[in-house]
């Protein structure tokens, strides 16, 4: 923990020894009076019966719990260190029949096994740096990403800046961020080294294609140009441009491939892998998204949110969001939403027992199929706009609990509650 | 589709004229920003792990398997 802060603490104490040295003596207001803490929890639920890791057939039950605080802290008067903590710590199904037969129910790709790939936690650490010019039309930051995983860890910079112009009606950011990611490749049971079970049933003697990766390495790199404008005094729009190239291992080692053109063996119920999904070393992604949002009255505010998505994969990707904050008074807020989306398949989808062993690349992740998606969502919030409710130094801003249901056309659906409190300390 | 979407969104810049600090405050309401809202970062993280298309909307683009 103190080798990831002390670079970022470093950057910021530097940013700010700088900076003072140019700016002359006088009052300035802080960019941040007070430390500011967000608290989210999530809980998420879904089910579907694509399940990857059983090769495009199989339970999808999953549940992930998932705590984050972020706490934001002025530094100097112009500038604000944040710091973003959280674990995600998931139970899924399809997980678990990485190893199926470590269970006491007979094997099948719609039970969950009892074994320790069924569950795993997700650890993030992101520190961040905001430093504000003295006429605050101009913003730098930097930033560090560390997420670690059973069997995948990451490690991300960061770096950008943002300028304000035309009377701070116009903003212009770019940004860049680059992952270096290390998977721990964890096989299907069936394809490792040494693996024997005296019940495989099939014609003839059960053999596979698969081959161990030789790249255990995935490298993301980030460029994120976005410009804001406000268009009149009740609406403002922004422009989001991303161009992101991915190398390295970016198949999923645990996700099986069923062959059209290979006899089928099982152990109980469940089929024994031909091979891994194989996907290309390199991935270029284009999304394209905009935001429109309009102060309709003091009751009623319109969020808009529309992307287009496309990748050398060939999925493409269109999806359009819209929101509706309604003010009852000046506490309470009801947030209606709903979102809709679509994509294509990438050229390497092939659903079970599809794809031929003479292909290069295939997969059977249903999330990377052709489908839509619709979701429905509703929340409340609280403001306690005089900070009725504090303790000691700390005083309550808002509390909002949020609902979302999503529906996928091929089954997979998912719920997600999310209860979010934001405090300030004084 | 790609750069219709982008020309639409440029013409819509291209017809706006300064709005002055004390005209602000609708546009500076909380939920007018023009960015996620905290609370649908839960969201965004679940989009991202079951669909094919993610970023140009803040979110991480990068550091996860995305594999459950």
């Amino acid at each position: 923990m103190k080798q990831i802060l002390s670079p970022i603490l470093f950057l910021a104490i530097g940013i700010q020894i700088l900076w003072s040295q140019e700016q002359p003596a006088s009052y300035t207001k802080k960019v941040l009076e007070k430390v500011a803490v967000q608290t989210l929890f999530s809980y998420y639920t879904q089910d579907g019966n694509n399940a990857a890791v059983t090769g495009g057939e199989g339970t999808e039950a999953l549940t992930d719990a998932a705590p984050t605080i972020v706490v934001q802290m002025p530094i100097g008067s112009d500038g604000i260190l944040t710091v973003d903590t959280g674990l995600s710590a998931y139970t899924s199904a399809s997980s678990s029949n990485v190893n199926p037969l470590d269970g006491n129910e007979p094997a099948s790709p719609w039970v969950a096994s009892s074994g320790p790939s069924r569950s795993d936690v997700l650890a993030h650490f992101n520190p961040s740096y905001a430093h504000f010019s003295a006429d605050r039309n101009t913003i730098y930051n930097a930033s560090l990403a560390v997420s670690k995983e059973y069997d995948y860890q990451s490690f991300g910079f960061g770096a950008g800046v943002s300028k304000l112009y035309n009377e701070k009606n116009t903003e212009v950011g770019l940004n860049v961020q680059v992952y270096l990611d290390q998977h721990d490749p964890q096989y299907p049971i069936e394809l490792r080294t040494g693996f024997f079970n005296g019940n495989i049933r099939g014609e003839g003697t059960y053999t596979n294609d698969f081959a161990a990766f030789s790249q255990a390495k995935r490298n993301t790199y980030a460029l994120s140009f976005n410009v804001a404008q406000i268009l009149t005094a009740k609406m403002q729009a922004s422009l989001f441009i991303d161009a992101v190239m991915q190398e390295g291992l970016l198949s999923s080692p645990l996700q099986r491939v069923y062959f059209a053109d290979k006899p089928d063996f099982f152990i109980d119920d469940f089929q024994l892998a031909d091979n891994v999904e194989r996907l290309p070393f390199y991935r270029y992604k284009y999304p394209v998204g905009a935001r429109l949002n309009y102060y309709i009255s003091d009751a009623i505010i319109l969020r808009s949110y529309a992307r287009y998505y496309n990748d050398s994969w060939g999925v493409s990707g269109l999806t359009a969001e819209i929101e509706l904050p309604i003010s009852l008074g000046l506490n309470w807020a009801l947030f209606p939403s709903f979102r809709h989306y679509s994509q294509s398949a990438a050229d390497y989808f092939y659903p079970k027992e599809m794809a031929t062993s003479s292909a290069q690349y295939y997969t059977s992740d249903f999330d990377l199929a052709s489908f839509t998606s619709q979701q429905w969502g509703f929340g409340v919030r609280y403001k306690d706009l005089l900070s009725q409710f504090s303790l000691w130094k700390i005083g309550l801003k808002s509390i909002e609990l949020r609902y979302i249901h999503y529906n996928r056309s091929n089954g997979l659906q998912f719920d997600q509650t999310a209860l979010g409190v934001n405090f300030e300390i004084d | 589709m790609k750069y219709l979407f982008i020309v639409a969104v440029l013409l819509m810049f291209s017809s706006c004229v300064a709005v002055k600090e004390y005209e602000k405050v609708y546009i500076n309401a909380e939920d007018m920003a023009l960015s996620a809202r905290g609370i649908c970062k839960a969201d965004i993280s679940s989009h991202i792990y079951r669909e094919g298309a993610a970023g140009a909307n803040g979110g991480k683009m990068g550091g996860g398997c995305g594999c459950n």
